[in-house]
């Protein structure tokens, strides 16, 4: 029988083909181990598992558009996904996804992290490098006070109106039974005139200390809030030196007992930004402690090279993403294509974090995290565990209805189920589909359902069996009739998975796949394979007479 | 050879009165306690908020527990999950439309409160879910369009490969298992989540699997014997799918009930759901779908019907004559030419 001789070839090449793409690998993962990267050979089953299943973290970032609207969306979310994709891959995960979902979101899923708050940072942080000039010509001395009397001015406004503002609070005492924001505003708007009245002449400027070089100021520790509140002001933003602009420090200096935080006034044009980076890597150095060392490209060299010859002897401010970090040195002759920044006290890991997102490069706007999902490794191998003991008994409990009920048959619809589980984990693997927990539980579900069409083609057996058929005839017009009825069957439950597929997201999307997967390895495990063994044992023991279903 | 079932011939079809009195009466509480007691449980995914899971080392007190997150988050949820060690607390965002950061700051306050009172050895964080009121909007929406699409999809695949009646009967018997399953999730309150969803499409596909079979013998034996009321067709029909359907159950039992049982918590409303729906499935093919398909063969009789047939309940659903009468005998087991059904 040449047919009989194709079908069992057909099947052992599809067997042989499974075992292969399920057949343990080395495969070469890039871990991070002390800080550096390393490549390490694991040999493992081919089966990519999905975050709920290894532990590791999901993330869902947006434009944030709080601050200020973006005008076109897509466009700025691709190339923000450039810009996260490239930090992710030196971030030092194994198998991370990167990828953009819809118009407006970015998806990053990160297996096996361990300091959820770190990768956060990283992914979020804009990472938008400035040089700036410090001012010297003692512009915001000269307008201090204007300012002090724009804020005396507005002062005088709240004093008066303290009554005011007193019988506002009483009316706004009503509404607050109803809205906890209302009364929050209400309060914020009684201290800040407080703050406003006690402060008094010479608001800001008594607040501020002159620095150590021109354009610098000290701000006490407990009093950065209160000159924020005034910088915040409009009148005092228009009427701030025009072409300068006030930044802070990143870091708190302290002297004697107590600490401050430096403002600086700087050109607002920067001499130089980030774009122009090429490298960038942390180091250790005995006198400014931590810093990160970077290199320009030489268009950018040649361009600090002139702006630092025209500003010898002036301070330059290193501003990340609005932030002054460290002192700003004073450049003592040009510059070419490196520099340095210092990180002060923070410790070699920050500094390794800000070097590796000066060399993704910024982001232009900024994201929000929509989403986060973030799974313990032990959580993962609890899942596993308790999945595949779930899956082991129903496939025993299986084993017994089949071998119980169908005897003989019921023995050759086991072998199928074998088959099938082999089929099914290879499509997987093969298709490079993600296991998830819901996945698993697809998985010992459809081992239920996979024995659906083999009960239906035996019982179709037995009742032509029941009409004196012979046992091959009735053996062929089981399979001829039970057919159209599992072909329906198979079909619905396949596009409800496609369509759970479309529209479900991560570990659903695997429950979708497998039971996709599974289906199709059914259908041809209970037609193909079972018919099979039947023509072999058709083909052993001629002139059968009966037949143990 | 085991049989079981075997040659039976009971009357399915003379209960539907009370079937359907039984099933409506769920769907009924179930709506009920909808108004009575609000939505549905859904899930963090869907509202958007704050999911932690806490394995603590040493058994916390509950009371105590309760006091520190209600310090940071007021009416959060706190469930024992499992063991007396483990714990979930649920905090549903706010309607504010920019949750987000503050979402995800619930996570970290009281990581720090609970640092404070247990140190960072004596409990584990195993998981955190935030997501942003947005994220849960379109989840929910995507989930309504999905359940949508599966019902129509049915429909048009079972009004090509069935006749519309069929189709119908079935989508609508489909529609009745979502409903009965709504109220089966909303009186054990399972919690909604995307996997609950996953499972009610699975066994829409289910359910509508066993109507196809029934539905399938249905039409074969149309063909086969012409001059049976349909009642009765029926009612053959189902006692002859009935060790498969009885069959086919206990394995997806077995399934879903070893899944209930030892996969473990997070699995656990998808698999009650399943084997909720294993029921819902046996029930509405035989006790929704045939009545179904008596009323809609009532109501709407095959177009060219025989004068002289009794009443429309007992409409043969091959009682076309061809109007010369002299219809060539048909080949025993060749498929006819022109069905009762395509």
């Amino acid at each position: 029988m040449s047919n009989l001789k194709y079908r069992v070839a057909l099947i052992l090449a599809l067997v042989a083909a499974s075992a292969w793409a399920l057949f343990p690998r080395t495969v070469v993962e890039r871990v991070k181990r002390d800080g550096a990267f390393a490549y390490d050979t694991v040999r493992r089953v081919p089966l990519k598992r999905g975050l709920d299943l290894q532990g590791g973290m999901h993330l869902a970032l947006e434009v944030d558009e709080s601050k200020q609207a973006v005008a076109d969306k897509s466009d700025a979310l691709d190339r923000a996904l450039k810009v996260v994709r490239t930090r992710i891959d030196e971030f030092g995960v194994s198998e991370p996804v990167v990828q953009k979902v819809g118009t407006d979101r970015i998806i990053v899923e990160l297996p096996g992290i361990d300091d959820p708050e770190r990768a956060e940072a990283v992914v979020q942080k804009s990472a938008f490098l400035q040089f700036q000039i410090t001012d010297k010509s003692q512009a915001l001395d000269k307008v201090l006070p204007r300012l002090d009397q724009i804020i005396r001015d507005r002062g005088g406004v709240v004093t008066t109106a303290t009554g005011d503002t007193a019988a506002r609070r009483q009316v706004g005492a009503i509404p607050n039974l109803f809205s906890t924001s209302d009364s929050s505003a209400g309060d914020s708007t009684k201290s800040d005139s407080t703050v406003v009245v006690g402060a008094g002449g010479g608001a800001l400027s008594k607040l501020l200390q002159g620095g150590q070089f021109p354009g610098e100021y000290m701000v006490a520790e407990q009093d950065v809030r209160t000159v924020e509140s005034y910088l915040a002001i409009p009148e005092v933003q228009g009427a701030l030196p025009p072409g300068k602009v006030l930044r802070w420090s990143g870091d708190t200096l302290s002297m004697g007992a107590q600490s401050f935080r430096p403002l600086y006034v700087v050109d607002a044009r920067p001499i130089i930004t980030g774009e122009y980076l090429t490298n960038a890597k942390p180091n250790n150095t005995p006198i400014e402690g931590t810093v990160v060392e970077f290199e320009l490209n030489n268009e950018g060299g040649r361009r600090f090279r002139n702006e630092t010859g025209k500003h010898v002897g002036d301070y330059m401010a290193i501003v990340l993403d609005d932030r002054v970090m460290g002192r700003p040195p004073v450049i003592q002759s040009a510059i070419g294509t490196r520099g340095q920044i210092t990180m002060g006290n923070r410790d070699l890991q920050s500094a390794q974090d800000l070097a590796l997102v000066l060399r993704a490069g910024s982001l232009l706007v900024p994201l929000k995290i929509a989403e986060v999902r973030n799974i313990g490794a032990s959580l993962g191998e609890d899942s596993i565990a308790k999945g595949t003991l779930a899956m082991t008994i129903a496939i025993g409990f299986v084993i017994a209805i089949m071998v119980g009920y169908y005897r003989f048959s019921g023995v050759l619809a086991v072998g199928a189920l074998v088959l099938y589980v082999l089929f099914t984990m290879a499509i997987l693997a093969g298709f490079g589909a993600v296991l998830t927990l819901p996945g698993l539980a697809g998985l010992v579900l459809t081992v239920g359902i996979a024995v659906d069409a083999n009960v239906l083609i035996f019982e179709r057996i037995r009742e032509e069996l029941d009409r004196g058929k012979t046992v091959r005839t009735s053996i062929d017009e089981g399979f001829k009739h039970a057919w159209s009825a599992i072909v329906d069957t198979s079909l619905t439950t396949i596009l409800g998975g496609a369509v759970l597929y479309q529209y479900g997201t991560g570990p659903v999307k695997g429950f979708a796949v497998v039971l996709i997967a599974g289906i199709t390895a059914s259908l041809f495990c209970a037609v193909f394979v079972t018919k099979t063994f039947y023509l072999i044992w058709l083909n052993r023991s001629k002139n059968v007479q009966t037949l143990s279903i | 050879m085991i049989r079981i079932f075997h040659n039976t011939s009971f009357d399915f079809i003379k209960w539907w009165r009370q079937a359907a009195i039984a099933t409506a009466a769920f769907i009924l509480l179930g709506l009920a306690s909808y108004l009575w007691s609000g939505g549905v449980n859904y899930s963090i995914e869907f509202t958007g908020g704050t999911l932690m899971q806490l394995e603590f080392t040493q058994p916390p007190n509950p009371a105590e527990l309760r006091s520190i997150v209600d310090g940071i988050a007021p009416g959060a949820e706190i469930q024992e999950y499992g063991t007396s060690r483990e714990y979930t607390i649920r905090a549903r965002s706010a309607t504010d439309a920019d949750a987000t950061s503050t979402t995800e700051g619930v996570a970290k306050a009281v990581a720090t409160a609970l640092d404070a009172k247990y140190t960072s050895e004596g409990y584990r964080v195993v998981r955190t879910e935030a997501v942003g009121p947005k994220v849960g909007s379109e989840l929910r929406r995507g989930a309504m369009i999905a359940m949508f699409l599966v019902a129509l999809v049915t429909l048009a695949y079972l009004a090509f490969r069935f006749e519309w009646r069929f189709g119908a009967a079935a989508v609508l018997s489909t529609a009745h298992d979502v409903l009965v399953t709504f109220a089966f999730i909303k009186l054990f309150e399972i919690e909604v989540s995307l996997v609950v969803v996953g499972a009610i499409l699975t066994l829409l596909g289910y359910s509508g699997n066993d109507t196809i079979i029934i539905f399938d013998r249905v039409r074969e034996n149309l063909r086969k014997v012409r001059k049976e009321p349909l009642y009765d067709t029926l009612n053959r029909s189902i006692n002859e799918t009935l060790p498969r359907s009885i069959l086919t159950h206990t394995t997806t039992l077995a399934a879903t009930t070893t899944l209930l049982i030892f996969a473990g918590e997070v699995l656990r409303p998808f698999a009650w759901v399943m084997t909720f729906g294993v029921f819902v499935a046996t029930f509405s093919s035989i006790y929704v779908a045939g009545p179904l398909l008596l009323y809609i063969e009532r109501r709407f009789p095959r177009s060219v019907t025989d004068k002289g047939q009794a009443s429309p309940a007992r409409v043969k659903a091959d009682s076309k004559v061809e109007p010369r009468g002299d219809r060539p005998a048909r080949p025993a087991g060749g498929t006819p030419r022109r069905p009762a059904t395509r």
